[in-house]
């Protein structure tokens, strides 16, 4: 039992090692992804909320100020970088739809840890060079940051990242039935973007949606750790947190075990 | 006897949709899909012994890779049973993915981004490997295949040749008890092919695996092959020694040729040892601009087969 333990995460750490090299491979695509993408989508979001305080009379929108929103301008991108996953998600239906994934199917791994290990390997080199970007500016502008809450909201955020890549395990599962599966992921990262508060903080929504919104799993991605960053959300809001992730991984869990194993069966191991 | 691979009247059978022409039917199509089944294997019963290579020879479509699929675990069968190394393929356990290799001919199986070195250290740790013993096997088949001085460089750098040396090596590095083979060959040139044929002679002989060997190539069959599985339209429909097979079947070949001031090629379909008279009587015929020797379609060379089969009995 303890050889497989650390097996597993020799293993694992290998193919996190995979995605870093991998993705090291291709410079300017990294440059991009990590530096220049963050930049511009930071400045992007301040100029905007910078704009939006031009016309609030009082300096003040939804009980916050200008600096609160500045805050969370500067954060949320980061953030929804880290809780959305567009490339590897892609990598995935493709494995499944072209056969390539018989690759996988014939090694002693599973195709869940493959590509998560790998996911988490690529998301951790990635935001430590992008997080450079929102650090630079809310120091320099002073915005109301706790750094201390820091570790505790990666905790949340990485946590997300494995709902989401149950997601994305889901998405792929369905190339086993159809042959496009493309809208499925549209779908569910529209639904990200919009329900997990990156766009518009949860708290400026109407009541009754916004205390909808913080039932469902997708405010942990972006907003739940954020307000609690910023100061908007206390410690109890970041357990909420934890919890809403906690029972939509065993939702996702249950519907991507299902659709594997019968997947698996009418798999026809196409294109090899 | 034990066998390493033992299968009881395996099938497979697909379902495909299947559209008619033009657009109505295209709108047909999106609520009311019609679908054909196709069956690509029937009834195989084989059984395989360890440290011997068996021979799959058939047409294209005939089942030869659909056999494989299901044998090393990547698809399950519509009916009939299978046992590999004692384990139900389809199940794949861990300990039976750790003692079997498939390789398919024309996929990568290591990494394209990275060097081979780098998916064989990758490889260690997927297999739970001894590190310096994986490094040790590493250089030792490089040798052996004559490729270690690309093992540093990334794989989509490589030649086919080059590439289907380093698939080799990462498909043995855990030494596998069963090994499928699809194709190892395709593409390559007559020295590349000769190498590999010689390597995996050799590595038999060394490390006693139970090998099935597809190839299109009937020179690899003969060469490595102790047994011959011959299958038709998902049937196998021989199942006996290489030595026999040949003895009552013209092996032959095709010479495609074309003469100087003539526009077409022309074919002369030969046994081997007819080529010294069909090359004199050829010099004679004419100045020869273009040869080449091919070999003939697979499904003549098994109904042939079958015919003298047939008329002996």
């Amino acid at each position: 039992m303890k050889t497989s333990f650390i097996a597993f995460w020799r293993r694992n750490l290998a193919l996190a090692e995979l995605g870093i090299a991998t993705n090291l491979e291709y410079r300017f695509n990294f440059i991009i992804d990590a530096f220049i993408q963050p930049i511009l989508t930071v400045g992007i979001e301040v100029l905007l909320w910078i704009a939006i305080f031009r016309t609030a009379e009082n300096g003040l929108i939804g009980g916050f100020t200008e600096e609160n929103y500045l805050a969370y301008a500067v954060w949320a991108p980061f953030l929804g970088r880290i809780a959305i996953s567009w490339m590897y998600e892609s990598m995935m239906v493709e494995e499944v739809v072209s056969g390539s994934i018989n690759t996988i199917l014939s090694r002693p791994l599973t195709f869940f840890e493959y590509y998560l290990s790998q996911t988490l390997g690529y998301k951790v080199v990635t935001t430590v060079f992008s997080m450079t970007v929102p650090l630079a500016v809310s120091m320099y502008f002073h915005l109301p940051v706790y750094y201390e809450r820091l570790p505790l909201m990666f905790a949340l955020v990485i946590y997300y990242v494995l709902l989401v890549h149950t997601m994305s395990f889901i998405v792929a599962t369905l190339g086993f039935y159809l042959t496009r599966v493309r809208s499925f992921t549209l779908l569910k990262n529209l639904t990200l973007l919009l329900l997990g508060g990156e766009l518009v903080p949860i708290d400026l929504m109407p009541k009754a949606l916004a205390e909808f919104l913080l039932i469902l799993p997708f405010s942990s991605g972006v907003y739940i750790p954020l307000a609690y960053l910023t100061g908007r959300g206390d410690l109890n809001l970041l357990w909420q947190g934890f919890f809403n992730v906690s029972w939509a991984l065993i939702v996702c869990g249950l519907i991507s075990y299902l659709l594997w194993t019968k997947g698996v069966k009418q798999y026809t191991g196409t294109g090899a | 006897m034990s066998y390493a691979i033992e299968t009881e009247n395996l099938g497979r059978v697909y379902k495909t949709y299947s559209k008619k022409e033009g657009l109505l039917n295209s709108f047909k199509g999106f609520y009311n899909r019609e679908y054909t089944e196709k069956t690509a294997l029937k009834g195989a019963s084989i059984k395989v012994e360890p440290g011997k290579i068996v021979g799959l020879v058939g047409s294209n479509g005939a089942g030869k890779t659909t056999l494989l699929k299901i044998l090393s675990g990547l698809i399950y069968p519509s009916s009939g049973e299978a046992k590999v190394l004692g384990y139900q393929p389809w199940r794949r356990e861990t300990e039976f993915l750790k003692q079997i290799s498939i390789l398919l001919g024309q996929k990568n199986q290591l990494w394209w981004d990275i060097t081979p070195r780098d998916s064989y250290s990758l490889l260690t740790k997927i297999y739970d490997l001894d590190s310096k013993a994986s490094a040790k096997t590493v250089n030792d088949l490089g040798e052996l295949l004559q490729c270690s001085h690309v093992l540093d460089t990334q794989l989509r750098r490589l030649s086919l040749g080059e590439r289907m040396k380093m698939e080799i090596i990462g498909s043995l590095l855990h030494n596998p008890k069963v090994l499928f083979l699809d194709e190892p060959t395709i593409g390559l040139d007559i020295v590349a092919q000769t190498t590999i044929r010689n390597f995996l002679e050799q590595y038999v002989k060394d490390h006693k695996p139970a090998i099935i060997l597809t190839s299109h190539y009937m020179d690899d069959i003969t060469h490595l092959a102790d047994q011959l599985l011959l299958i038709s339209q998902g049937q196998i429909v021989y199942d006996g020694s290489v030595d026999h097979f040949i003895s009552t079947t013209d092996l032959k070949k095709k010479l495609v040729y074309r003469l100087k001031n003539s526009p077409e090629e022309k074919e002369i379909v030969y046994n081997s040892q007819d080529l010294p008279k069909i090359l004199s009587d050829l010099a004679q015929a004419g100045e020869v601009v273009d040869l080449k020797v091919e070999e003939v379609d697979f499904e003549d060379v098994i109904h042939r087969f079958l015919a003298t089969e047939s008329r002996t009995r």
